[in-house]
């Protein structure tokens, strides 16, 4: 077999996969920021220990964890327009991506708030500080920090994951380049173009999380 | 236990402003706690001493609520501590804690160390709490850290900014639990001068602290712990040279090789 790796196609077919690649770019930047305030909120009631909603949350995190994501995308899109809700796949994917997202992140930032020292919390507690009060001005400022490489392992994720949404139709990148293949049959053009498109993306993500870890950590350098 | 109360009052005779009555208190089984009674009169300053594990940080720590106890009665500052959190709030609001690790926020520069609580809790102004927290600053000596961080500090500094951050909320009450036992040798002297000064302004302090040179010139009683209870209760003078106890004359023995 001698198959002749064409750059030429790639080339022409950079318009159609540009539209793809932006496809993931919005449906990822999206449910990252929502799974990330998901993971804060989440966190935050169960470090409250509020009644009821600590156990939904606690209930909701192990429920998407321990389900297979496909199912739960086809749960979103199917289930909601079989209950007369219909959704567009772009905004079925943001749910599904933003909830699976957030579960893991409700883990991540929760571990950042147990990593804070006893001591600060007790010096909250002098200092007539409320629950909220330490949430606030010392569980968040101080556990988004701790967790966000771990936040970041999350977000990648997310990103990669949205590939799962070409099974309800979404023309995100890996749908763009499956439809082509299924056409024209240039495999391994499109799947080296897209492979490359998403190492640049999860590279960018990268480097936004480590800026935002910088800006973060320069009071804690002496 | 009525006798030692009485010779306490010399002090001022006004109503305490800490008053222990009874006080037990349990980890699970263990029992820390052992019906302590205890008055502290407004200005008195009160050092706590004993061997390790004899249930001095658990009395302090119950006096702000850091603690909760289980039997007997623990009034501060005319708020009974009964569970409620409306009573554990009135109370530490009015009680300022030192802690051993200093547990500055690591995240908040010196200067908003002591105005978040001042800002948040307390309601004051900005400008206002700003001012106050360089006035405090100046006090403790360190106003030109004001813009750094706790790791940018020593850590006799960090222990002198939570001396300062716990003043800016207006404490009626100073509580210091072994304050200079995380110190280098060299930094411990800054922070004792500090509570020196602080003894001199007429704040109320309870200080738990090995310090027997601090003891000796401050306080106005030396309450010696041993196993959850009070073994021993007197002026300084009198128990650095006259303890009445096998166990204090065992502890003064060890301390003072050191
Ligand atoms: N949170 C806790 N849980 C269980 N036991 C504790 C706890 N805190 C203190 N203790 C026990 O209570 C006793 C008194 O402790 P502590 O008040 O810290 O003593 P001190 O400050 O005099 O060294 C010790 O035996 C200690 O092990
Ligand atoms: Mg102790």
């Amino acid at each position: 077999m001698n198959y002749a790796f064409s750059f030429v196609y790639i080339v022409e077919n950079l318009p159609v996969l540009f539209d793809g690649f932006m496809v993931t770019v919005r449906v990822s930047v999206i449910s990252i920021a929502i799974a990330s305030l998901i993971g804060i909120a989440g966190a935050a009631v169960r470090l409250l220990k509020v009644p009821v909603l600590s156990q939904v949350v606690g209930a909701y995190v192990h429920f998407i964890r321990s389900t297979p994501l496909l199912p739960q995308i086809f749960f979103i899109f199917y289930g909601l327009a079989s209950v007369g809700l219909p959704i567009s796949s772009f905004w079925a994917g943001v749910f599904a991506l933003s909830l699976w997202g957030g579960a893991y992140n409700v883990e991540n930032v929760r571990g950042g708030f147990l990593s804070i020292s006893k001591g600060l919390h007790e010096a909250a507690d002098s200092l007539a500080f409320g629950p909220l009060h330490y949430l606030w001005l010392v569980a968040v400022p101080l556990g988004v920090r701790v967790s966000l490489p771990s936040m970041l392992n999350t977000s990648v994720s997310v990103l990669k994951n949205s590939a799962y949404l070409q099974a309800i139709g979404l023309a995100e990148l890996t749908f763009v380049a499956m439809d082509k293949v299924s056409l024209e049959f240039r495999t391994l053009e499109m799947f080296a173009a897209i492979g490359v498109m998403y190492l640049v993306l999860v590279l960018a993500l990268s480097i936004a999380v480590r800026r935002l870890e910088n800006v973060l950590q320069k009071p804690f350098r002496p | 236990m009525t006798a030692s109360a009485a010779t306490a009052e010399g002090a001022g005779g006004r109503d305490p402003i800490v008053s222990l009555s009874r006080v037990n208190k349990w980890f699970g089984d263990f029992h820390a706690i052992k019906g302590i009674s205890l008055q502290v009169n407004q200005g008195e300053r009160v050092v706590i001493c004993g061997p390790s594990g004899s249930g001095k940080s658990t009395l302090i720590r119950c006096i702000n609520g850091l603690e909760r106890h289980q039997e007997g009665d623990l009034t501060v500052n005319g708020t009974r501590l009964d569970g409620k959190s409306a009573s554990l709030n009135e109370v530490r609001r009015k009680v300022g804690m030192v802690f051993q690790h200093f547990n500055l926020f690591p995240h908040m520069t010196v200067l908003k160390n002591l105005t978040v609580g001042p800002t948040w809790i307390l309601g004051r102004p900005r400008e206002e709490a700003k001012e106050t927290a360089l006035a405090y600053l100046r006090q403790v000596r360190i106003e030109d850290q004001a813009y750094k961080y706790p790791a940018q500090l020593s850590g006799g500094q960090q222990q002198r900014v939570a001396i300062a951050r716990a003043l800016c909320m207006k404490p009626e009450v100073m509580l210091f639990d072994e304050p200079t036992s995380a110190l280098d040798p060299e930094m411990v002297k800054e922070v004792l001068n500090t509570m020196i000064e602080l003894a001199g302004t007429g704040m109320t302090m309870i200080c738990v602290t090995h310090e027997m040179g601090f003891a000796r010139e401050v306080a106005d009683r030396v309450v010696f712990m041993d196993e959850g209870k009070i073994a021993e209760e007197a002026v300084p003078s009198e128990f650095f040279s006259a303890p009445k106890s096998g166990r204090a004359k065992a502890f003064l023995d060890q301390i003072l090789v050191h």
